[in-house]
């Protein structure tokens, strides 16, 4: 084993000199915040204030504008005095502004015209509509009905969900749906990096057979130290990154979000939803670095060896129904598929509220096992195919290897 | 001398096919044996053996003062036939991680990589992306890798291929001052002469089986017969029919007659016709080139089974 760490403490060294690296460590977050924070800079430049004129015949003006005060719209609001057959010439004379008729016609019909300035985007049509309670308020009055009828007419019928039994009773609301959400999430990132750092143990492997360096280390450590090497390193480096971005994204996200991020994320179900990252982890590494010792030509690699990187991706193909019921019979089945389990299952317990604690047990169980397989097959794997110079092996090779 | 390595019936199958059978040899303190033979006779696959890369189906392995069947790696120090390095790491690194991977204290590694570097003409390399190296310099490089951490049995599969006769004399000058200091050394190589140059005793190999196994002298004693070169025009029949001579390779200007084992050079002259036409004549053995060509065009095991002797010494 301790030959196993000096493998991955060069590698670890070897990568953090690494110039590409380094810089898709530090890119990386930044190209998150550019993708989170460009759209809403530009967002900013759009939101100018628009100069609302109502053209006020029903007398609601007082009324709109404390309701665009409580809505926190970005309007100007004005009186105005003009005539309705103005306002397309005046939208068209300014910029930014736009025309409200609050007519008694418009009342009575159950339409009011809004006129525009071509800079001014749809989303502010979206925006009066927050006009409209107190204009049917406005429009009931006038029918001259009791206060009690105009409350029940005004607030319509609205069609609501309830849950059954108790779970009706102690419903989780928003703030539960995140308590599993947003560590589930966070696995999901730490899952996908480390595994996706994990794909350079094929580089790796694949390079030291390439360069006819595996012979001068296998010198100083065993075949199996080598191999263990590699996914310790790989495993050290992925998680490095997964910090590097948490350092990064953490403190922006709590300054521009407005939950508590961190008490979500300190919970003890994180460990599960941790553990579960490393076991998928374990289990891609396993498959990469035999596949590498195999392949010495990256140009060459064939479909076979070409078709295993795409592996961690594959649950992708069922994201359809996993998405419709992460509690239906495929998303069960997945679960306990070991190349789909680890992300199925984080996926699942991110949007389950009651966690399967048996199914999630019986998967790690799979897990834990296929990652004992996989790292037999792939020791018997990278010993022979390591030391293979000039051509890559054939599926029926790596099949026999296996098996010796 | 302390007898460092002792392999004893070594045997390694491929598809059913041996590729080595019953090699059994030693190495000792100080000394430097050379493992020789033509491509594919099994020089490499009994070093991967050795070192453990590869498991032999027969026989045993033993490093002295070691339990059978361990392998004390950070005594041993190894360049492999395939030559290679990190690419994009820097020369100091690489041989630093050769050395952390023996345990070699790395202070004392890196004082003895830059002496080295100095020693092998690449002062001043050390910072040196290994990418930017020529093959010669990557060569030595890793020959500095292999020797860093002060190994007792130095294992150098081909050393001097692909390098220039300079860096071949510098190679071969630094193996010599190894063995002088005590370091055990195998060594497989084709440049016969460097061989004989450098080797103490040599164990010839050929389609897997030992061939010739002694010191170079006794080696030279008993297979090399003296040769006699006459530089002039002379008629083939007239040289053949001159006593002790088993063969005659008829050149231009010249001929060379292979003699017969056991003659005494000096009365042997006493045989030659008076007409002879000589201009020079010399008498030498049969160097260790000849040998090997023998062996690896099967000349050897001809002209053994021809004395009655037997094909494997």
């Amino acid at each position: 084993m301790r030959n196993s760490w000096k493998v991955a403490r060069w590698e670890i060294r070897r990568n953090l000199k690494n110039k590409s690296f380094l810089i898709s460590l530090i890119s990386t977050p930044i190209i998150f915040m550019l993708f989170a924070f460009v759209p809403s800079f530009f967002n900013k430049e759009s939101n100018e204030k628009v100069t609302v004129n109502v053209l006020d015949e029903i007398g609601v003006y007082e009324q709109i504008v404390q309701i665009a005060t409580e809505n926190e719209a970005n309007w100007n609001v004005l009186r105005t005095d003009a005539n309705e057959s103005e306002f397309p010439k005046l939208v068209k004379e300014h910029e930014h502004t736009a025309y409200i008729a609050l007519t008694q016609e418009g009342l009575e019909n159950g339409t009011i015209h809004v006129y525009m300035s071509k800079d001014i985007n749809d989303r502010f049509l979206l925006e009066t509509r927050v006009l409209q309670e107190p204009l049917r308020q406005q429009q009931l009055a006038q029918l001259e009905l009791t206060d009690k009828q105009i409350a029940v007419v005004g607030k319509g019928i609205q069609v609501e969900a309830v849950s059954s039994g108790e779970e009706a009773a102690t419903g989780p609301g928003n703030t539960d749906r995140m308590k599993h959400l947003i560590p589930g999430v966070v696995a999901g990132m730490v899952l996908f990096s480390i595994v996706m750092t994990g794909m350079m143990i094929f580089t790796s492997a694949s390079q030291e057979k390439k360069e006819k360096v595996a012979e001068i280390v296998l010198s100083s450590v065993t075949t199996t130290e080598l191999m263990q090497g590699k996914i310790i390193g790989y495993f050290v480096l992925g998680i490095t990154q997964v910090t590097v971005w948490m350092l990064f994204l953490i403190p922006i996200a709590l300054w521009k979000m407005d939950f508590p991020l961190l008490e979500y994320l300190l919970v003890p179900e994180m460990l599960v939803l941790l553990f579960i990252a490393l076991t998928g982890y374990l289990l891609f590494a396993a498959i990469f670095v035999s596949i590498g010792a195999t392949v010495e030509d990256m140009t060459s690699t064939s479909n076979f060896q070409g078709i295993i990187m795409m592996i961690p991706f594959f649950p992708i193909a069922f994201l359809g129904p996993l998405l419709n019921d992460a509690n239906g019979l495929i998303a069960k089945v997945l679960t306990f598929v070991p190349i789909t389990a680890p992300s199925v299952l984080l996926f699942r317990l991110a949007q389950l509220e009651q966690w399967p604690w048996m199914e999630i047990i019986i998967s790690i169980a799979v897990l834990i096992l296929s990652i004992w397989l996989a790292m037999k097959a792939a020791g018997k794997i990278f010993k022979i195919g390591i030391l293979m110079y000039g051509k890559n092996a054939t599926p029926k090779e790596i099949w026999k290897w296996m098996w010796t | 001398m302390d007898t460092v390595l002792t392999v004893t019936g070594l045997g390694k199958s491929f598809k059913n096919k041996k590729v080595i059978e019953d090699i059994t040899f030693e190495v000792k303190k100080g000394e430097i044996m050379a493992v020789l033979g033509p491509n594919g006779a099994g020089k490499s696959t009994t070093i991967r053996n050795i070192m453990g890369i590869m498991y032999p189906d027969e026989g045993t392995v033993h490093f002295h003062g070691c339990q059978p069947g361990d392998i004390p790696r950070h005594k041993i120090g190894y360049l492999p036939e395939e030559r290679g390095l990190y690419k994009n790491v820097k020369v100091m690194d690489m041989i630093l991680y050769l050395a952390e991977l023996k345990d070699y204290p790395l202070k004392k590694a890196k004082q003895r990589a830059l002496d080295y570097l100095k020693r092998l003409g690449l002062e001043g390399k050390g910072n040196v992306s290994v990418e930017e190296l020529s093959k010669g310099m990557g060569q030595k490089v890793q020959f500095i890798g292999s020797i860093i951490h002060e190994p007792e049995l130095l294992i150098l599969d081909e050393p001097f291929s692909g390098l220039d006769p300079v860096s071949q004399e510098v190679f071969k000058t630094e193996i010599q001052n190894l063995a002088n200091n005590g370091t055990a050394i195998l060594l497989s190589s084709h440049q016969m002469n460097m061989v004989e140059q450098v080797c103490d005793r040599l164990f010839m190999i050929n389609r897997g089986k030992k061939v010739i196994y002694g010191t170079l002298e006794d080696v030279k004693n008993q297979y090399a017969n003296f040769k006699c070169t006459i530089r002039g025009k002379n008629d083939l029949q007239v040289l053949e029919s001159i006593p002790q001579v088993q063969r005659v390779e008829n050149r231009e200007e010249a001929a060379v007659l292979y003699l017969e084992p056991d003659i005494q050079p000096a009365a042997w002259l006493h045989t030659l016709p008076e007409t002879l036409a000589i201009q020079e004549l010399s008498i030498d053995r049969i160097s260790l080139h000849e040998i090997f060509i023998d062996v690896a065009t099967d000349n050897h095991s001809q002209l053994l089974i021809e004395k009655g002797e037997g094909v494997y010494a």
